[in-house]
């Protein structure tokens, strides 16, 4: 179903990338990509979380080497060992973590890697300021970086990449770090830079973006190209959201939610901050009842991880209030929740939700460990019971119960973790990409611990990426998209393309509850 | 060309330390051997001379267990410290800390009997290293403040402390005027179990085991241990992080004053300026060997006791102590680089790794 434009003549092509394909273990990224550049032209790659967009733009810089695939420049083969060969063949990636120094100033910031030996600082920061001025990017070069806004910042990023000469940048969704009037203003600067004769390969996930900023754009899903080279004057955003997300594979063939009972998780107007102190979300109001299996739907970086965060009480919320079991948790200990009823399966599993340098049984008992106390000591007969319960009952592969807990496959730790959460039978279960990475047996291991869970009574929240996962999961759906809640749905009557619009911030996406 | 690179394996080596520690001396046996040569030393003398002096018969093995027992108790000072992933590197002063509140005890009660006073000696050893470390474990517990350096800043108020009372009010009028303070009364000293080798080392071995036991088996030790693996995870599960990193770095330093106050009786005798004689610093590379695991520090700190007492010995052959010094420092640097390849495998580029570097799609 690949579509192409009219056939160009190779040796015009800015960049080629022919049959890319890049495995890792147990993933294929890339299978046989293709991408297609034109000079003087602002390039979207479009694709969801997972779809090989960075995978096969690390390969362009360099960072990556490709199993196999052709990359061509201006119709010359390529072979990059590093980032350093990319960047003098004049590829160019602006990451969407910023590597910039705090304490330099934005000139030798740029300069950084590739200044002289002997530093003349007048001289660069006027050849630096002269380069600014061309592209219109308004940055002061003996400004110390850390006085400036994430959106300077990502100026100072772009300066980098041009003082290295690049002709092909790379931009890694460049505008989540952007209010809107900065997004306008970066539309202008990359296409100055277009008219310059370099040309952009712009990442992102917002499709109104890529219809104001882009020229073309290519389409990824599951790791190949569902189209290339879209002409973006002819191309609307719900054809660009309908390749991306496919065709709908739901099919609901699950027990219908039990009758709802009383709500026992409730948001009112909850806001809380995200790690750079800007609102992460605001103002979110929902209710889960008992019995009810809810999920939330969001492209990544749009306010999730921050509102399981606030949720398990790992971070503070600024506004609005919390109840979970009739009782106000908006300010309760994470374990005072625990006490009142909360299961938590974090999105980190190793670094929230176990402890990586400890053995099986260490983690296994984490919930209990105080209920299992002689005086001082652990009875460590009653560890290696409950652990050696946990492992039984929810099927853990595990050999040696006191050994690391970071030798246990993706899909065994997950399944510890779960179990360990639901064995305390929580009346309120939280889980964060609870499904991620796993194997399919894992996936449906998990995912039948959690209705389980719910036939039993509980109110489940499930946050995932995986819009086919909570399609047929869940008995309700919300989208989450700029830390706002953009719509409710009911996921046996929805398709696939209206979920993906409204999670793509479509404005023609529409609640339909 | 194929460049090597280093790849994280899924589990340890088992047995990796051991043999990390063993590539280690060998190392440093072979890197001695070419800077004995070089300055002009005959290796089989120095080296079996080392061997005599450091484990060749009970008087030998006294001095290295008398050795020891410092190490071993600054190494766990360390290592305690360093299982929730906090690092104690005033363990130096707090050892002068523990030598001077023992040193003060003894003379306000030269006339308590024996064992009265030895004991009381000892805790305020304990609780005069364990207050200098009060100012950091709040500090850190409370504002976050970096231990690294309070720890470290506060070594130099030690020594400047203890070169105070020597040179001032503790100074012995007896003694020709060196800086000394007197020495302790007979019975404020501890007696001996073999040769020379004192009561301190079952005292070291008691802390030692006490500690161990009490890392690996109790809730408290669980808590240090969640803690020290992921603070999100204990955060997680409801561990109060300030009063964990209060408690450990306060206990921290109250092993290493209590192994100034065990120098104090067992050895020196009296407070002079080189009563932590670097103790406190060889305690982090003990500790460091021991992976910071309490358990571990016992079979280190013996290890380097008899080197350190071997490297002395050679002097006496017209060696320099430098030799020792980087005989030790190359122990060191094996044993850490041997560590590493119980961790990490090296993998030719272009092999694919067992763990991915950094699957982000």
């Amino acid at each position: 179903m690949t579509q192409t434009s009219s056939p160009t003549d190779e040796s015009q092509l800015a960049v080629q990338l022919s049959e890319v394909w890049k495995t890792f273990p147990g993933v294929v990224a890339n299978a046989g990509v293709e991408l297609s550049v034109r000079p003087r032209t602002i390039h979207a790659l479009l694709g969801e979380n997972g779809a090989g967009k960075s995978t096969l733009m690390n390969i362009l810089a360099g960072v990556y080497r490709p199993d196999r695939g052709e990359l061509k420049l201006h119709g010359r083969a390529h072979q990059f060992r590093n980032p350093a060969d990319a960047l003098s063949a004049g590829i160019g990636m602006v990451h969407q973590e910023f590597r910039l120094i705090p304490s330099f100033s934005v000139a030798e910031n740029v300069v950084l890697g590739s200044a002289p030996s002997v530093i003349k600082t007048r001289q660069i920061e006027a050849e630096v300021a002269a380069m600014a001025d061309k592209f219109g990017l308004r940055v002061d070069p003996a400004q110390p970086l850390w006085q400036l806004s994430m959106g300077e910042r990502q100026k100072v990023e772009i300066l980098k990449v041009l003082w290295r000469d690049a002709q092909v940048l790379i931009l890694d969704e460049p505008t989540t770090v952007l209010t809107p009037g900065e997004v306008d203003e970066l539309g202008e600067i990359l296409r100055r830079m277009a008219d310059d004769g370099r040309c952009i390969i712009f990442i992102s996930h917002k499709l109104h973006e890529v219809s104001e900023i882009c020229d073309e754009a290519t389409v990824l899903r599951q790791g190949k190209t569902v189209a290339s080279s879209l002409d973006m004057a002819t191309t609307d955003s719900t054809e660009l959201a309908r390749l991306m997300v496919g065709a709908s594979p739901t099919s609901p063939n699950r027990p219908a939610a039990a009758t709802l009972g009383v709500p026992l998780l409730e948001l009112k107007e909850l806001s809380a901050r995200g790690d750079r102190g800007i609102d992460a979300f605001s103002d979110i109001s929902f209710q889960i009842h008992s019995g009810e299996i809810v999920g939330i739907a969001g492209v990544a970086g749009n306010g999730q991880r921050e509102l399981a965060d606030v949720i398990a009480g790992l971070r503070p919320s600024t506004r609005g209030s919390l109840i979970m079991n009739d009782a106000d948790m908006t300010t309760a200990s994470p374990r005072q929740r625990f006490l009142s009823g909360l299961g938590y399966i974090p999105e980190d599993r190793l670094g929230v939700g176990l402890a990586p340098r400890l053995s099986i049984t260490d983690n296994a008992i984490l919930r209990v460990y105080r209920q299992q106390r002689r005086g001082p000591f652990i009875v460590a007969a009653k560890a290696l019971s409950y652990c050696k319960d946990i492992v039984e009952r929810f099927r853990v592969r595990a050999g040696d119960l006191g050994g690391p807990i970071a030798a246990l496959s993706g899909g065994n730790l997950q399944r510890l973790l779960v179990g360990r959460e639901l064995d305390s039978q929580p009346s309120v279960v939280l889980a964060a990409q609870p499904t991620r990475g796993l194997d399919v047996q894992g996936v449906k291991a998990i995912q039948d611990l959690l209705l389980e869970r719910r036939n039993a009574g509980a109110a489940v929240l499930m946050i995932s990426e995986d819009l086919d996962e909570l399609l047929t999961l869940t008995d309700r759906l919300l989208v989450m998209e700029g830390g706002t809640i953009r719509g409710e749905f009911n996921p046996r009557t929805t398709s696939r393309q209206e979920v993906g619009l409204a999670m793509l911030a479509d404005t023609k996406a529409v609640s339909r509850p | 060309m194929k460049r090597p690179r280093l790849n994280l394996r899924e589990a340890p080596l088992p047995g990796g330390q051991p043999l990390a520690f063993a590539i280690g001396l060998t190392i440093a046996l072979f890197v001695g051997t070419l800077l004995l040569l070089g300055a002009g030393h005959d290796p089989v003398r120095i080296y079996s001379r080392m061997f005599e002096a450091s484990l060749g018969g009970p008087d030998a093995w006294a001095v290295t267990l008398n050795r020891a027992v410092p190490l071993g108790l600054a190494g766990l000072a360390v290592a305690i410290a360093g299982s929730m992933g906090l690092w104690n590197i005033g363990a130096e002063g707090q050892i002068m800390a523990g030598a001077i509140a023992a040193s003060w005890v003894a003379r306000i009660g030269g006339d308590w009997p024996g064992l009265v006073l030895i004991v009381v000696m000892l805790l305020a050893a304990l609780g005069g290293g364990g207050l200098l470390a009060v100012g950091p474990a709040i500090a850190r517990a409370r504002l976050g403040v970096n231990e690294i350096i309070t720890t470290l800043m506060l070594n130099e108020v030690a020594i400047r402390l203890v070169q105070w009372l020597i040179h001032g009010p503790w100074k012995d009028p007896g003694a020709h005027n060196f800086p000394l303070a007197p020495m302790l009364p007979d019975q404020a000293r501890l007696p001996t179990l073999f040769s020379r080798a004192h009561y301190g080392l079952l005292i070291a071995a008691a802390v030692i085991l006490i500690s161990s036991l009490a890392v690996r088996y109790t809730a408290w030790g669980y808590e240090l241990r969640i803690a020290g693996s992921s603070e999100a995870t204990a955060r997680y599960s409801g561990i109060s992080l300030s009063r964990k990193i209060l408690t450990v770095l306060v206990i921290s330093g109250g092993i290493a004053g209590l192994a100034g106050g065990v120098e104090l009786t067992g050895t020196a005798d009296r407070l002079t300026e080189s009563i932590s004689n670097g103790f406190g610093f060889a305690g982090i590379i003990v500790a460091a060997l021991a992976l910071m695991r309490p358990s571990g520090v016992a079979v280190v700190a013996l290890l380097f006791g008899a080197v350190q007492i071997g490297g002395q010995s050679i002097q006496t052959l017209g060696v320099s102590s430098s030799v020792s010094t980087i005989l030790q420092a190359f122990v060191l640097f094996g044993a850490i680089g041997a560590g590493v390849f119980s961790r990490y495998r090296i993998l030719l580029e272009g092999e694919a790794p067992a763990v991915p570097e950094k699957v982000n799609q």
